[in-house]
């Protein structure tokens, strides 16, 4: 450590505890001093410290040392008295207030940003005015009765050279009743030294005078006690002094240069000769002198065993005898006092050791007595001792603390004390690096004084600061308090000081309730001083505070509307954060060639979009490709990376505000900045500078002042949207901005006005460019900031399209006929009109007609002669875009209306996208073409499940039996199943009952489910053999399933039945079709309306569209035979010959070779596989007539079965025509097989012994390689019964 | 049970991530400001302690007033930190040992970030519940 004298501490103690001097002077004195604009003491400070006086001192030991420095305490005998708490409060006051005077230049001027604390000395920071304010407290503490330094040791007598007898006045001036207390009340010795001066004004007298009251004086006084001092030597007041040496000592700011105006050189020179005379000459000497006698006292009366003994016994009786504490105890004459004087002169002459040693001798004394103020002075001045001697750190604290405890024991009346104690303590901490502990005194310091402790808790916190490592959050904290109370004691200006440095600690912290309360308080006191920009600029930063209490939150914003109020203005704030802008949510809804029918289209996915219009629209690559294309030179390409929007279209903004309080907030005008600027004068500085963020702030700043005015209003229409957020709530505001006039046009941001007071203004395109480099890497897809900006061509044709009455959610299967509307509202022709549709399942173009007709009557049958529909071609309009007819075009006078066909196919939600594609005729515009698309979604609620089987007849070759079982799925509606046709010329179907057996045959009831079973028969087939049936079957591919006569039955061979039943196909396809035909059903249902009361609604059409239902068996060789079921013969005249016919028919493309062979020997094991075949190859559809036909002749069979399996058994009936037959099939063609089988006996026989085999005829056809196809196949013959009786 | 009691996470980034008037008194206007400053300015003494003792409770580390601050640091400098006003050591230690066994739970889900704000509501009612036990 340092010499502690060269501590801060040190200075202090150097200053402090040295001696007193009394000053006696008469008002004329005062009067000379006066001016020179100082007093007596003031013109004397200057002059009393002693830098270098280099006297040798000897006191109690033999061994003189040398005294450097010295300084003496002047003071009026006036001020020799402690102060009244008033007159403390009022100093410490004007400390404070002085200093504030000084730092409110430095608060306005303080605008940049607060440095991190540790970047700058810590040193730095620490306000000067402190070392001020603790000297304050410290003197406050002055003069007590229980401590000998501030005792004055001498006593300077002044009288001035024109006071009349001024003997006389210099033995008035030592009156009694002008001496302060402490010599009166016995305190100390009232014979002090005096030292005599007399004042001469050298203006106002003559010296000769002078000098002969001296002689006088001399004579009176003694002649070394008295003194001649000239000054105001010059005459005309103009004296200047290179180094004033009074500039220092006057703490008031007035000029400096008026002090000392009269003393020329030879003044000053004496001023300093008289002092440094008095003090080497007289106090010194008398100091060592006072010493030396006080030693040799106490070294009588204490030191040594006896006298240590003595004094215990005698102290025991003297406590039994004073228990009054308020009178002083010990007089100056008593030993307790003497030492204590001995003590406190050796520490003044920094003797140090001597006075350490008394201290301790009389501490013992005065705990013995109880005298607890006493002691603690004893103990405080120990601890100085103990740091000045820089020994022992540990008695030293040890010293302080005890001191400081015991003071605070004592109680107010010694408060003080302890804060004077406390002061010295942190110093003496702070001068040994301890700066932690000295800030815990500091904090010990602290009463319940507001502004002494706002200063004590500063102190404490700049400690903090200063310790190793730096307590941040503890300075900050303490900063904090410290505010609290300078605001409690109405010190505004130093609580904004204190907040101000806490927050460059707390800046940024996450730790929220902390941040609010500094910046809320700093705002709020901005506002009281009047710094309205200041305020607002701190409020602001606690506006979002959605983690706050609702209380809180409430008074945040009400102080903030009130700062606001009193500035008078609407008050324009950048980055207002009330409400919240969610930036990552901005949309810009902008149409170029791209036109939106609704905002729902503008919200699907571009590249949806796209993939519809692909073949539609020509190809952007293409186009820039080519290079003969004028028009890509003619645009700078500047204009090809920014986006394109037409004049008087309007551009959407979505802007989604959070209000991120519990209170509801409304916000007002909301509406877009906008920047346009004609083509030319456009810089190109203007893109690249975008990074720029606060040239765009500011840029922004200008570009919203002047977005009021009206020149702008010309260039572009904006709207404006007012809202009201409840709590919490989000709005997504929907903002719109419509460019009139050709040029470049910038979205630059987005203000609004919070409850019609405050201006928020915030810009998109520095917030968005903060955020991704926030953010970091990010794909640089295309990024909102290119959307900002647009270059404004001028008006195109632009067409609105809407379809009529689309449903929002239908049963499955719901067919109807839809308008769609096409209205140009600009009146300028359009050409080449097409149109794309997204599901062509769900929606397809109709022909024009049908818009005159009444749907759906006019689909019913009878309509079908007096129509005439043109057709569409189904696979055309499925990928191609359909075009419009040039002709429609013509005239925009009225909307074109064109109907759609929609139909639900599937059961679910749908999103129907149609694209409409135009082109202008103004060849010079850039955009060439337009589009408008639409979007509608529709769900899609399930109705009916329809599932069919179909089986081969057994019976019958061609025919089928179909089983349809119809659910009805939903949970309300009931259905009438109108109709079930089958799509094709070459079918025909048949209910295989006949109707009106059941009549509820056709309804069904929400839940309920139906079978029915139907005979379909392929005419085709027969039709190539038997031509004239096949013309007669045709009509008949449709059946009637209600019982009803009104209606008819709907054509389904048209529009729109045809077209969607093309799309179903394509579909329901299938992969992987066995052999054989597919047959596609057609269910028609119509909703059933359960209500009476309504309107009579048109009847809903529900189709169901059922595809690719596979028909026929495995074998893509069917055959059947053409026997009589029963035979009469008489079996006497021999063994019946029947002839059989087997009609075998190819259902395969390619020609086959077919053997039938007949087995005559019925094994078991080919018994058991044809019965395994027939029962796994067909699902068990049987003719009904046949099956009773088979139960009545069961036991019959069992009976021959069991005969058949004895070998020796001759069967009884035996093939009889050739065993195995072979011939050739052409491809969809029968062919008639004769056979014949001999019966011997009656009964009824199985003919199924007889096996098919088929196979592929090679060459025909190229073989593909594909080795799924079946190339060949046998079958086991189908059990056909045939019961021969005998003939009667 | 303490009159006065609030309970706080801190990150190793000194970033709060989970905050709990745990005391019976009803929370006042300013206390939460009040709190957070002393619980913020214990950080100071929490970093020099920390690293003294292998310890993880640190008893009482810093005072204000009537209030102390007890700290547990856990092994990734996790700071657990109570505010309180009744001395009742065990009953602390106790519930912090408990509620870093919450905390771990809460590391060891897959979806919580190390170091973010702790919402789960369980979390909450069992800390709650925890303060209601030992405090």
């Amino acid at each position: 450590m340092a010499d502690p004298e060269n501590t801060k501490l040190g200075r202090m103690l150097l200053d402090e505890i040295s001696p007193a001097v009394m000053v006696l002077r008469t008002p004329l004195v005062e009067e000379s001093c006066r001016k020179n604009d100082l007093s007596l003491i003031e013109m004397l400070v200057p002059f009393s410290s002693f830098r270098n006086i280099d006297v040798p001192v000897r006191t109690a030991s033999d061994q003189p040392y040398r005294l450097r420095e010295f300084r003496l305490r002047l003071f009026y005998n006036s001020d020799i008295r402690q102060r009244s708490t008033e007159a403390a409060m009022e100093r410490l006051k004007q400390v404070i207030t002085y200093a504030e005077d000084k730092e409110i230049s430095e608060l306005c001027s303080y605008q940049e940003e607060i440095e991190p604390v540790v970047m700058t000395s810590a040193q730095e920071l620490v306000p000067s005015w402190f070392q001020n304010f603790n000297k304050e407290l410290i003197d406050a503490a002055a003069f007590s009765e229980h401590e000998a330094f501030d005792h004055p040791v001498a006593c300077l007598v002044a009288v001035s050279s024109k006071d009349k007898d001024p003997i006389a006045k210099l033995v008035d001036l030592f009156n009694t009743n002008q001496l302060p207390y402490l010599l009166n009340d016995g305190a100390m010795d009232p014979k002090i030294l005096k030292y005599y001066l007399l004042v001469h004004d050298n203006q106002e007298g003559m010296l000769e005078k002078a000098t002969g009251i001296l002689a006088e004086m001399r004579r009176t006084f003694g002649a070394n006690d008295c003194h001649l001092l000239c000054i105001n030597s010059s005459i005309n007041g103009r004296e200047e002094h290179k180094q004033n040496p009074w500039a220092s000592h006057k703490s008031s700011a007035s000029n400096v240069k008026q002090f000392g105006c009269f003393l020329n050189k030879d003044d000053i020179e004496e001023l300093r000769n008289t002092m440094h005379d008095f003090s080497s000459k007289h106090v010194i000497p008398l100091m060592e002198l006072k010493i030396r006698v006080l030693n040799q006292q106490v070294s009588a009366t204490r030191k040594g065993f006896r006298n240590q003994i003595k004094n215990l016994w005698w102290r025991k009786g003297k406590d039994d005898v004073s228990e009054n504490p308020s009178v002083p105890v010990y007089t100056f004459n008593s030993t307790e006092s003497q030492i204590r004087v001995l003590g406190d002169y050796a520490f003044m002459l920094r003797d140090y050791e001597l006075a350490l040693s008394n201290y301790r001798l009389i501490s013992t004394d005065y705990k013995l007595d109880k005298a607890w103020k006493h002691n603690a002075g004893v103990q405080e001045i120990m601890g100085l001792a103990y740091f000045m001697l820089d020994q022992s750190r540990k008695d030293a604290e040890f010293c302080m603390e005890n001191a400081f405890t015991t003071y605070v024991k004592i109680g107010s009346s010694c408060g003080r004390n302890a804060t004077r104690c406390g002061i010295w303590w942190a110093e003496m901490l702070k001068a040994r690096d301890q700066y932690k502990d000295a800030a815990g005194v500091y904090f010990r310091i602290s009463g319940e004084e507001p502004l002494r402790s706002a200063v004590m808790f500063e102190q404490a916190a700049y400690c903090f600061l200063m310790s190793t490592p730096a307590m941040l959050r503890k300075y900050g904290f303490h900063l904090v308090l410290s505010g609290d109370l300078y605001n409690k004691s109405d010190q505004i200006k130093h609580a904004i000081r204190t907040y101000k440095g806490a927050l460059s600690v707390f800046k940024g912290t996450a730790w929220s309730h902390i941040r609010d309360h500094v910046h809320f308080h700093i705002g709020k006191w901005y506002a009281i001083l009047g710094m309205f920009d200041e305020g607002i600029k701190h409020v602001l930063e606690v506006l979002a505070c959605g983690h706050q209490a609702k209380l809180t939150q409430e008074l945040f914003l009400r102080e903030f509307f009130q700062i606001i109020q009193e500035t008078g203005k609407t008050y324009e704030v950048l980055r207002l954060q009330l409400p919240v802008i969610n930036f990552s949510s901005i949309k810009v809804v902008f149409e170029d060639h791209r036109t939106y029918a609704s905002p729902a289209a503008a919200d699907v996915e571009e590249s949806l979009w796209q993939a519809l219009e692909e073949d539609m629209t020509p190809s952007v690559a293409g186009l820039k490709s080519n290079w003969l294309e004028l028009q890509s030179k003619i645009l700078p390409k500047k204009y090809k990376e920014s986006n394109v929007c037409i004049a008087g279209e309007a551009i959407k903004v979505e802007v989604s505000f959070r209000n991120p309080l519990q209170i509801p907030i409304s916000v007002s005008n909301v509406s877009l900045i906008c920047k346009h600027s004609a083509e030319c004068d456009e810089s190109e500085s203007a893109t690249n500078g975008s990074l720029d963020e606060d040239k765009n702030d500011k840029e922004l700043r200008t570009v919203s002042i002047t977005g009021e005015t009206s020149t702008d209003a010309s260039l572009f229409d904006l709207s404006e949207v007012n809202i009201s957020m409840r709590g919490g709530e989000t709005v997504l505001v929907q903002l719109t901005v419509t460019p009139k006039v050709e040029g470049t046009f910038k979205l630059v941001g987005v203000r609004w006005k919070l409850s019609g007071s405050v201006i928020g203004i915030c810009n998109f395109q520095s917030d968005i460019i903060r955020k991704k480099v926030a953010k970091g890497k990010r794909k640089p897809k295309k990024s909102v900031k290119d959307n900002l900006e647009f270059l404004v061509i001028k008006s195109l044709p632009r067409l609105e399209g809407t379809i009529h009455s689309l449903p929002r959610t239908v049963y499955a299967g719901d067919l109807r006929c839809l308008t769609m509307e096409l209205s140009n509202p600009s009146k300028t022709h359009v050409k080449n009109l097409k149109m794309k549709i997204s599901h062509p399942r769900f929606l397809d173009i109709a022909a024009q007609e049908v818009m005159n007709l009444e749907f759906p009557t006019f689909l019913k049958k009878q309509a079908i002669s007096s129509r005439s529909c043109t057709t569409l071609d189904p696979s055309k309009t499925a990928k191609t875009a359909f075009m419009f007819p040039e002709n429609i075009a013509s005239s925009w006078q009225t909307p074109i209306k064109w109907p759609l066909w929609f139909r639900a196919a599937d059961p679910g939600s749908i999103s129907l996208y149609i694209t409409i594609y135009y082109e202008t005729e103004d060849v010079s515009s850039i955009i060439k073409y337009r589009t408008l698309r639409m979007h509608y979604n529709v769900e899609v609620l399930p109705s009916l499940e329809v599932s069919f089987r179909i089986s081969p007849s057994p019976s019958r070759l061609h025919e089928f039996l179909v089983c349809m079982d119809a659910t009805n799925r939903t949970s309300s509606e009931n259905f009438q199943v109108h109709q079930l046709s089958c799509v094709g010329d070459q079918w025909e179907l048949a209910l295989l009952q006949p109707i009106g057996s059941d009549l509820s045959l056709g309804r069904l009831l929400a839940g309920q489910s139906l079978s029915c079973f139907f005979r379909l028969k392929n005419c085709k087939t027969r039709g190539s053999t038997e031509d004239n049936i096949s013309s007669l079957a045709k009509g008949i591919a449709n059946v009637r399933l209600v019982d009803s006569d009104s209606s008819g039955l709907y054509d389904t061979s048209v529009s729109p039945f045809d077209l969607f039943h093309h799309h179903e196909r394509l579909h329901q396809e299938r992969h992987g079709q066995g052999n054989g035909g597919t047959v596609d059903f057609i269910l028609i249902a119509e909703s059933e309306d359960d209500t009476n009361s309504g309107p009579p609604r048109t009847t809903e059409i529900l189709s169901h569209y059922t595809c690719h239902c596979r028909v026929g068996s495995s074998s893509p060789v069917w055959w059947s035979m053409d026997v009589p079921r029963s035979v009469r013969h008489d079996f006497s005249s021999g063994f019946c010959e029947i002839n059989l016919s087997m009609t075998v028919y190819n259902s395969l493309e390619d020609a086959v070779s077919v053997r039938i062979n007949t087995l005559d020997s019925l094994t078991q094991s080919s018994l058991v596989t044809s019965t395994a075949g027939v029962s796994g190859n067909e699902v068990g559809w049987h003719d009904i007539t046949y099956l009773t036909d088979a139960k009545v002749t069961s036991d019959a069979i069992g009976a021959r079965v069991g005969k058949a399996l004895s070998p020796e058994s001759v069967s009884p009936f035996i093939w009889s025509g050739p065993c195995s037959t072979r011939f050739n099939l052409e491809p969809l063609s029968s062919a008639e097989v004769p056979l014949q089988i001999s019966v011997f006996c009656q009964g009824t026989f199985d003919l199924s012994n007889y096996l098919l085999q088929w196979n592929l005829l090679p060459g025909d056809r190229v073989d593909d390689g594909n080795e799924s196809t079946v190339r060949s196949g046998s079958c086991h013959g189908h059990p056909y019964h045939i019961t021969v009786l005998q003939k009667e | 049970m303490a009159s006065t009691a609030c309970f706080m996470i801190v990150s190793k980034n000194d970033i709060p991530i989970y905050e709990a008037e745990v005391g019976t008194v009803p929370k006042k206007e300013d206390a939460a400001h009040q709190h957070q400053f002393i619980l913020h300015a214990a950080l100071d003494i929490v970093q020099d302690t920390a690293w003294t003792t292998s310890a993880m409770f640190l008893k009482s580390i810093d005072r204000f007033n009537d209030l102390v601050v007890s700290v547990y640091v856990t092994a990734g400098h996790t700071r657990l930190m109570l505010l309180h006003d009744s001395r009742n050591d065990d009953g602390i230690k106790s519930f912090f040992q408990e509620v870093h066994e919450l905390y771990i739970k809460t590391l060891l889900n897959p979806l919580y970030l190390p170091g973010s704000r702790v919402t789960s509501s369980h979390f909450d009612t069992k800390v709650r519940a925890l303060a209601r036990k030992y405090l």
